[in-house]
């Protein structure tokens, strides 16, 4: 299927899915008023990859610097989709980067992780995060 | 006297250690702008990162609040509404405080107080367990983001969120939030 990719603006991530790879990531920030607007259409392609990946190996990197409260229940419903397709075979790496000094962003990805039973989630603190 | 009132009224604001207050159509834009201005005047004064993203988080829920649950609106809901409201963001006794304040009405206002007392109660810890028990469940309904909002913005304040309603008239109440952190 084809590739997403979606530029940063100033209230929205930067989308870059190479499906053909199995390489995702999201990065920079995101505080929308109205989060489906942003997820929406980044649901919707996540769904129809997921329903072909089998036990392909698939990583996906986030790498946010902040989000909003729905942006928050967004991301949540999203591990919660990947968690599912890696219960249904995928093998599917999650990792979350950090900068060292920022706790708010660590700890969003404790709260994300703890849930989670079937993907593998790494935590990373690295100076460069967006 | 131009100058005289202005002068007096700017002076007001700083004298309360105001940073920035904004009273008006509260919109998407505006919020950027503002939290743009703020985070360069933070980062420029040195304030602790941490500090920052929590005066930052605070101010962007307390501004998307104002989008969806101001009722002193115009326009219409699907294309082009405005929402009116007021933010204010200054400094007192070496701590930051947000403070919003918008118009409510009076049948939404009993279940608003119910859910900020209920937040006032919490200490850190039962904040953040509502918190990540509200990240699962889904928008209640009529609203278009979640009362998350709420728990958000008690889990970034250091001391218990301050709020209060003035009634306006049978219909209408003036709700204000004070968070300090």
């Amino acid at each position: 299927m084809e590739n997403l990719k979606i530029a940063a603006t100033e209230r929205s991530p930067e989308v870059d899915f190479d499906f053909e790879h199995g390489a995702l990531s999201l990065r920079g920030e995101s505080y929308p008023e109205d989060a489906s607007t942003v997820f929406g259409p980044i649901f919707s392609a996540l769904e129809s990859f997921l329903a072909t990946v089998g036990d392909r190996e698939i990583r996906i990197d986030f790498d946010l610097t902040y989000f909003n409260s729905s942006s928050a229940k967004a991301l949540m419903n999203m591990f919660q989709r990947l968690d599912h397709a890696a219960a249904a075979g995928a093998r599917i790496k999650i990792t979350w980067f950090f900068a060292p000094d920022d706790d708010t962003m660590k700890e969003f990805g404790e709260d994300f992780s703890e849930d989670l039973e079937h993907v593998a989630f790494n935590l990373i603190a690295i100076e460069t995060a967006a | 006297m131009l100058a005289k009132y202005y002068r007096s009224f700017k002076n007001d604001l700083d004298q309360r250690g105001i940073i920035f207050s904004f009273s008006g159509y509260m919109s998407e834009g505006i919020l950027y702008s503002l939290g743009a201005a703020l985070r360069q005047k933070m980062a420029l004064e040195d304030t602790n990162v941490g500090t920052v993203k929590k005066v930052f988080s605070v101010f962007v829920e307390q501004a998307q609040n104002i989008i969806r649950y101001s009722a002193d609106k115009v326009g219409d809901r699907t294309s082009s509404e405005l929402s009116s409201g007021m933010v204010t963001i200054g400094t007192e006794g070496g701590r930051f405080f947000i403070v919003c304040a918008n118009v409510v009405l009076a049948v939404d206002e009993p279940k608003l107080r119910e859910r900020l007392e209920c937040l006032q109660k919490m200490d850190k810890d039962e904040i953040k367990a509502y918190y990540k028990e509200q990240l699962r469940e889904a928008p209640e309904e009529q609203s278009r983001g979640a009362t998350i909002g709420l728990i958000e913005i008690a889990r970034r304040a250091s001391e218990p969120i301050e709020f209060d309603f003035d009634r306006i008239s049978d219909e209408t109440f003036f709700f204000c939030m004070k968070v300090s952190i």
